[in-house]
């Protein structure tokens, strides 16, 4: 009874725990792209001649 | 607008509370509200993750395919990032169902694994597409002629999908026949109904982790994308 329980219980942390650390992955991967992609923007309007906007403008 | 982009557009609104309540609800459903099964006993319970993670593995990898065959006819680098974010979330969910299964199996059959049809078939898979993740981890994301040789890679490996579906009824194996996939299922109905919520709910986390995992991916398209434009402005 003991150890069947221990399956089932094995069973509901692998998958939890595996669904947690793939979306901790994701998020850290979402974030390094969009801090990159938010970067390069700024270089970019920067190289037009625009430079960034003024902080507090709107986006 | 039309309608289909509508409910796309509304999809970070709707998919995560609806992933949420379904998710609590199968794991009332399971670890709760299901009977206790008679001659397995509460191992049993594991039925309602390994199930819906093997179809949720299907989905995926459904996706997968209509994406590498959409990839090949329209040249459009958007669907070699929805093929590679669903396969993503198919490797994962197909890593689910071996485990989950390998844990039924050893109080029940007496071992963790068998090299049966079934078991074997989807092995290969999850391999089959952790070489394509990899091949495409290697390659520029960008790169249209390696997006096209993945797409082909992927819908030849997704032959073995019908394979593991048919396994259990075209050779002898270990793993069960279908119980609930057939005209008349073999399960009480309070078990049914939990397997049904079970199936929603991984449908719904794997539905919201394949769009969440594709705009990932065109994000990182974009950031090549930016990169190769500041390059070019710098260098001017």
């Amino acid at each position: 009874m003991d150890g069947e329980l221990g399956y089932l219980f094995a069973g509901f942390a692998v998958f939890w725990a595996g669904l947690f650390v793939y979306l901790l992955l994701l998020q850290a991967r979402i974030r390094h792209l969009t801090r990159e992609v938010d970067r390069l923007e700024e270089r970019l309007a920067e190289a037009d001649g625009s430079g960034p906007p003024p902080a507090g403008s709107p986006r | 607008m039309n309608l289909a982009r509508r409910v796309y557009a509304l999809r970070w609104v709707a998919l995560p509370p609806l992933t949420g309540a379904g998710v609590l609800a199968m794991l009332v459903g399971a670890v709760v509200a299901a009977p206790r099964e008679l001659v397995e006993g509460d191992v049993q319970r594991l039925m309602y993750i390994h199930v819906p993670s093997a179809q949720a593995m299907y989905l995926a990898f459904g996706v997968v395919f209509v994406a590498s065959v959409m990839v090949l006819w329209k040249r459009d680098m958007r669907w070699d990032a929805a093929a590679r974010g669903a396969a993503t979330v198919g490797v994962l969910f197909t890593g689910f169902a071996l485990v989950t299964g390998m844990l039924w199996g050893k109080p029940t059959w007496g071992v963790y694994w068998q090299w049966d049809a079934r078991l074997t078939s989807t092995l290969v898979l999850f391999l089959v597409y952790t070489a394509y993740l990899l091949a495409r981890a290697v390659s520029d994301p960008s790169d249209e002629q390696a997006a096209r040789y993945s797409a082909v890679y992927a819908i030849v490996g997704f032959l073995d999908v019908p394979l593991i579906v048919m396994s259990v009824r075209w050779w002898r194996t270990l793993h069960p026949q279908p119980i609930v996939a057939r005209l008349d299922p073999q399960l009480p109905d309070s078990m049914l109904a939990v397997l049904g919520i079970s199936t929603l709910a991984i449908f719904l986390l794997a539905a919201w982790l394949i769009l969440l995992r594709t705009d990932t991916e065109r994000l990182g398209q974009r950031l090549l994308g930016l990169r190769a434009d500041v390059d070019r402005r710098e260098e001017a």
